[in-house]
């Protein structure tokens, strides 16, 4: 059976190259899983879980933000970190949590700033308690 | 006698020179090949996105970003400048310094509020010294850079740029374009000129004609929208990786030329300390020869 070849790249190294059967990212709006033979698509990823399926296996990933390029069962997933779920912190990420909470929200580029610092923390903390 | 044991003993102190010089040499070269293979793997992501670039501009998106416009005015400055923490690597740091001084003169007019960021101690160093005020030092970039350390700089300049309170980013580093060359070049990171993600040689020139069937999700425009600062932060990131990279090359060759030098010291040092052994038991021996001929 086809399978899809995931490719995980991060600025510092490629961090994860396997084949799964279902691949499913953290879109910026959504979830959206991958089958095999899916239609070419790029997509803005948002902060969440990458999930890779193979069998009854199942690999999670943090990822934090970037893009999906889907072309020929290729999956390439650009992104800034790519963490397995299991090495994240709670206790860590409730405390970045409420740094990104305290930081000022004056003006409104300083307020979209630190949305995306809360909602960057709060995407971790969910996948850290999930895989717990 | 006194002259060739001086002799014998500047030999060994030369001796033991060249086993530190030589052992520095061997150690930069090891980092050296770390440093190489952490850049290989950079350019993984850098092509990766050069190609993503393509495909979206491709379909005829206009590309537009508060990042890319050129700020009529410039208020706001900042020069950061990538040095090492250790010398000891010929004109390395040097070279870097003077580019530096050379900016840094270039921005400092009256209408500019410009920041000095220095990274390395021997640039902090050599720049006080010149008399100029440093803002911010960072002593925590050795020779590998983490993309995560680098991407808390990057994020302070982006809020610092989209909030207004900076206009201008320059980057002093050494750019590494070979294994025999490197120089010292000072790029201006923000506001991004062109959108290639970091990297000169990209295969977008014959992957632009491909079709573009791809579906965008949501909108091309806001993968566009996402992709600027993400190139923003790989081309800074590539900054830190060249430096490492060049720093260690600096060190090799320096380190290189020391032990030749000390070799090439040491071999002349031999000659005249054999010469000085030899007059000296011809002087012993016509001593000898003096005491016979005045005891006849």
């Amino acid at each position: 059976m086809a399978e899809l070849r995931c490719i995980v790249v991060t600025p510092e190294a490629t961090a994860l190259e396997e084949n799964a059967s279902f691949v499913a990212v953290p879109l910026y709006d959504g979830e959206l899983g991958i089958g095999v033979d899916h239609t070419p698509l790029i997509g803005r990823l948002g902060f969440g879980e990458l999930r890779l399926g193979r069998g009854a296996q199942v690999a999670r990933y943090y990822v934090d933000g970037g893009f999906v390029q889907v072309a020929d069962n290729v999956v390439s997933i650009l992104t800034g970190r790519a963490v397995p779920a299991g090495q994240l912190n709670p206790e860590t990420l409730r405390a970045q949590l409420a740094a990104a909470k305290e930081r000022p929200a004056t003006s409104p580029e300083l307020l979209e700033i630190r949305s995306r610092l809360v909602a960057q923390a709060r995407a971790q903390l969910r996948v850290a308690t999930r895989s717990s | 006698m006194a002259k060739a044991r001086a002799l014998d003993k500047r030999r060994k102190s030369i001796r033991n020179i060249r086993k530190i010089t030589r052992t520095m040499e061997l150690i930069a070269r090891a980092r050296f090949k770390k440093a190489m293979d952490r850049a290989t793997a950079a350019t993984a992501y850098t092509q990766r996105i050069t190609q993503l670039v393509a495909d979206v501009a491709a379909t005829g998106v206009a590309v537009s970003h508060p990042l890319l416009e050129d700020r009529p005015e410039v208020r706001h400055a900042t020069l950061l400048v990538l040095t090492a923490n250790r010398g000891l690597c010929g004109g390395y740091n040097g070279a870097v310094v003077r580019a530096a001084q050379h900016r840094w003169k270039e921005l400092n007019e009256p209408s500019v509020q410009s920041r000095l960021e220095v990274s390395g101690k021997r640039g902090q160093v050599a720049l006080k010294y010149r008399g100029l005020a440093i803002d911010t030092l960072y002593n925590h970039f050795e020779d590998k850079p983490r993309f995560d350390e680098v991407e808390v700089l990057a994020d302070r300049y982006l809020e610092e740029f989209v909030t207004g309170r900076l206009d201008r980013l320059d980057v002093v580093y050494t750019r590494f374009l070979s294994v025999s060359r490197q120089e010292a070049v000072v790029q201006t990171l923000l506001p991004l000129k062109a959108l290639d993600g970091g990297t000169a040689d990209s295969g977008s020139a014959d992957r632009a004609g491909s079709d573009s069937t791809y579906e965008f999700l949501p909108t091309a425009a806001s993968i566009l929208e996402e992709v600027v600062p993400a190139s923003f932060k790989v081309k800074l990131f590539k900054c830190f990786l060249d430096a490492a990279v060049s720093e260690q090359i600096a060190r090799m060759v320096a380190m290189k030329s020391a032990t030749e030098n000390a070799s090439d010291l040491i071999r002349q040092l031999s000659l005249t300390y054999n010469r000085a052994r030899q007059s000296q038991i011809t002087g012993e021996i016509m001593e000898v020869i003096g005491g016979v001929e005045a005891l006849k």
